[in-house]
């Protein structure tokens, strides 16, 4: 303990008298010496510290800010995902007025009479056999009226209206398994029954075996058919197949000059088709 | 090895002290993180090594200043010799006695240098301020950095 206390007296002596040199000659060599050496030595701690002491000056007001910021985010995001959301919507909007006002130029052009509805429902798992319109008996519309769609510039066959009700409609499409219509080959006239098959592309039967049928071969409804008006336009053969050996009559693949797929508005034509055709229903061909 | 990390630790001490009065002093107080290095280390350290902390801690805030040089080196040297003297008869290592010789050291502290400074350079360096402020800091400053030198002194060896 003693000892202890000797080597801390020696050491208070020492750098007592060490300091009490430095505060008795402050402008010696030696205290001048010993302010350059130190002031040396802190240089590097100083420096650095000055360097980068503005990342961490302004912590609580950087803090602050970083909040603000954090909120303004979100408070833009949500604004953003509004935006977005109204964008699509306009985009829908501008779809649509686009598609009704080629289908309105169309209108005028038609030689019918009828309305213009919009597709409501379409059932999956009957895709290509019918679907629902708006409009309904409220707006004149009647069992059996021809059901155009647009596309492009031109309108299509796209099926009949099968059951009105009030408001809304169900239409058979043309590619419906059970409907069918009878068309007229451009241009020469032939006629032969086309037949939906339940899938995209129609079937045509009937076709004389010596009729020079070719693929591309243009399909309008005929003026001998019974529901639909004649010259609408139906589709075009994509391939003609060879006659079987116990047949008189050749087929056709036809694809329909409507894509149901993206179908959206359609033009219904009032027919007015007397009443002794009620009898036409589902499963009639003609 | 011992002796480059306490070269380490005595330069983070004067950058800390050095960095908190620059950027974190409100209406010009801080703590003397100095003059708590100086008291933790010779809570800590043998008598020697607790007076050449002091010293060297000293010198430090002399360099920073603009006033007499030599002055807190000989007041921090003489803090380190009376907490060596109070060791003997208090547990330095309570956080209450801590507290206390933080409250009062600081204050002695201050009047001797404030007398060193008169006597050498004729100026008084320290405002009312500070004097009533100051050693308060200290105090909560003190247990703070013991703690810490605690820590590495266990780990290091250091002090």
């Amino acid at each position: 303990m003693s000892r202890e206390k000797d080597a801390a007296n020696y050491a208070l002596v020492f750098f007592a008298a060490l300091s009490a040199l430095l505060l008795l000659l402050p402008a010696s060599k030696f205290a001048h010496a010993a302010r350059i050496a130190v002031s040396y030595s802190l240089y590097p701690s100083m420096h650095y510290g000055a360097k980068y002491g503005h990342f961490v000056r302004n912590v609580p007001s950087n803090f602050v800010k970083l909040l603000e910021t954090d909120q303004e985010n979100r408070a833009l995001k949500d604004r953003v995902r509004d935006l977005e959301l109204k964008l699509r919507n306009a985009s829908a909007l501008t779809a649509e007025n686009e598609r009704l006002a080629s289908a309105l130029r169309l209108s005028r052009s038609l030689p019918w009479s009828g309305t213009w509805a919009r597709v409501v429902n379409k059932t999956p798992s009957d895709w290509y056999g019918s679907f629902y319109i708006d409009k309904g008996s409220r707006q004149g519309v009647s069992v059996n009226d021809t059901v155009l769609g647009m596309q492009g510039e031109r309108a299509g066959l796209a099926g009949r209206v099968l059951e009105v009700y009030p408001e809304f409609s169900k239409v058979l499409l043309l590619t419906n398994g059970a409907a069918s219509a009878v068309c007229a080959i451009e241009p020469g006239g032939l006629e032969a029954l086309v037949e939906g098959r339940g899938a995209r592309l129609l079937k045509m039967n009937y076709v004389p075996e010596e009729s020079a049928l070719a693929e591309g071969a243009e399909l309008v409804t005929s003026p001998g058919g019974l529901l639909f008006p004649p010259g609408v336009s139906v589709g075009r053969v994509t391939r003609v197949y060879p006659r079987e050996s116990f047949m008189n009559f050749i087929t056709a693949d036809v694809s329909p000059a409507v894509d149901v797929n993206t179908l959206k508005e359609v033009f219904v034509v009032k027919r007015n088709i007397s009443g002794d055709m009620a009898w036409v229903r589902l499963g009639d061909k003609k | 090895m011992s002796f480059i990390l306490e070269l380490v630790l005595y330069a983070a001490i004067g950058t800390s002290y050095w960095w908190w009065s620059q950027n974190l002093s409100f209406y010009g107080l801080a703590p003397n993180l100095l003059f708590a290095a100086a008291l933790a280390a010779a809570i800590l350290a043998g008598p020697v090594k607790a007076i050449a902390w002091g010293f060297f801690l000293g010198l430090y805030a002399d360099m920073l200043g603009a006033g007499t040089l030599g002055g807190y080196a000989l007041t921090y040297s003489l803090l380190a010799y009376a907490v060596h003297t109070l060791k003997r008869h208090f547990d330095m290592a309570g956080l209450f006695p801590q507290l206390v010789a933080a409250l009062a050291l600081s204050w002695l502290s201050m009047f001797f240098y404030q007398g060193l400074s008169l006597a050498f350079s004729r100026v008084n360096p320290l405002g009312v301020k500070i004097f009533l402020v100051e050693p308060f800091l200290n105090a909560l400053a003190v247990p703070v950095v013991f703690q810490v030198f605690h820590g590495l002194k266990r780990r290091t060896g250091i002090l």
